[in-house]
């Protein structure tokens, strides 16, 4: 059968569709320009998480790189490795998120580091950030936390 | 059914997952990161976020069973589970497990038993609507593709 040119409807209803989930994508996403490579790492054990994180992150066209847990992350950054963010869970497997923020921070390391966790109590919070994490912030990481701290990243 | 009825039933199903709690805006968040360059990346990370869950889920069964529980050890499991449900915006998936941690936090195996079975409930539901929810979407890309 020969392919049929969609009605005025079908055209309309698709259009509207597109337009639809175009509008929610912009809405959603908080569209913003960097003008800066900035670059990322993500630390958690959770693979669903940080693959969420990593990709929120590149669709404001951060460069990321992902490790499953502490001791990973901490060897990275002893490589000599640099990031201007570092995205961390609290519990993490070999090396917990607060041991693996101590180390990195150690190691004279003052990039910004956001605690990005399930963990959501007060006193969590104030060992995240005894810890040397900047930012506490309950998961899931989500535009409205992460556009300010790209935006202060990049000097806007 | 054509193409602007099957995203219309879509659209009306994934709008009753958010009116029942089931998902919650973050869902929203991971749908408008679908794009041409990932076009399959609501199925993807669907599925890895099943087979994590199921995957936690019997380890919690397991450690439960156990006379003399290792509460620290099931409070690392309900941790992932509890921040990747909040992540793909699994909320009442989310919310079972907030009680699961508090049972946890109070070395409650009873109460850890039943938070569990809610879970387990709720993991049920979840997967059934998201194995709707990608037999319509797939419905879609094959009527997509065919019309091209």
């Amino acid at each position: 059968m020969a392919p049929t040119l969609p009605s005025g409807d079908q055209a309309s209803d698709q259009d509207n569709w597109d337009n639809g989930r175009l509008a929610r994508k912009r809405q959603l996403l908080t569209e913003i320009v960097l003008r800066n490579r900035l670059t990322a790492l993500v630390v958690d054990g959770d693979t669903t998480c940080r693959v969420l994180e990593q990709l929120l992150l590149r669709s404001y066209e951060v460069q990321t790189q992902g490790v499953d847990n502490g001791r990973d992350a901490v060897a990275l950054i002893a490589s000599g490795v640099k990031f201007n963010l570092i995205i961390i869970d609290m519990i993490l497997p070999v090396l917990n998120g607060l041991e693996a923020t101590r180390q990195i921070r150690d190691m004279g390391v003052h990039c910004k580091m956001l605690g990005v966790t399930a963990c959501s109590g007060e006193s969590e919070r104030q060992a995240f950030l005894a810890a040397g994490v900047d930012v506490f912030i309950e998961k899931p990481l989500d535009p409205e936390h992460l556009v300010p701290i790209l935006r202060e990243l990049d000097g806007q | 059914m054509d193409l602007a009825a099957l995203k219309t039933q879509l659209k009306n199903f994934v709008q009753s997952m958010f009116e029942e709690g089931v998902l919650d805006n973050q869902f929203s968040q991971i749908q408008a990161l679908q794009d041409s360059t990932n076009p399959n990346f609501v199925e993807e990370v669907i599925t890895l976020f099943c087979n994590d869950a199921e995957r936690i889920v019997n380890e919690i069964n397991r450690n439960l069973g156990y006379q003399n529980v290792d509460f620290s050890n099931l409070d690392s499991y309900v941790h992932q589970l509890k921040g990747s449900s909040s992540s793909i915006g699994a909320n009442r998936l989310k919310l079972a497990c907030a009680n699961l941690r508090q049972a946890s936090d109070e070395r409650n195996k009873e109460g850890c038993l039943q938070a569990l079975q809610l879970i387990t409930c709720e993991y049920c539901l979840l997967r059934r609507k998201f194995q709707a929810l990608l037999h319509l979407e797939r419905s879609i890309v094959e009527l997509e593709t065919n019309q091209k």
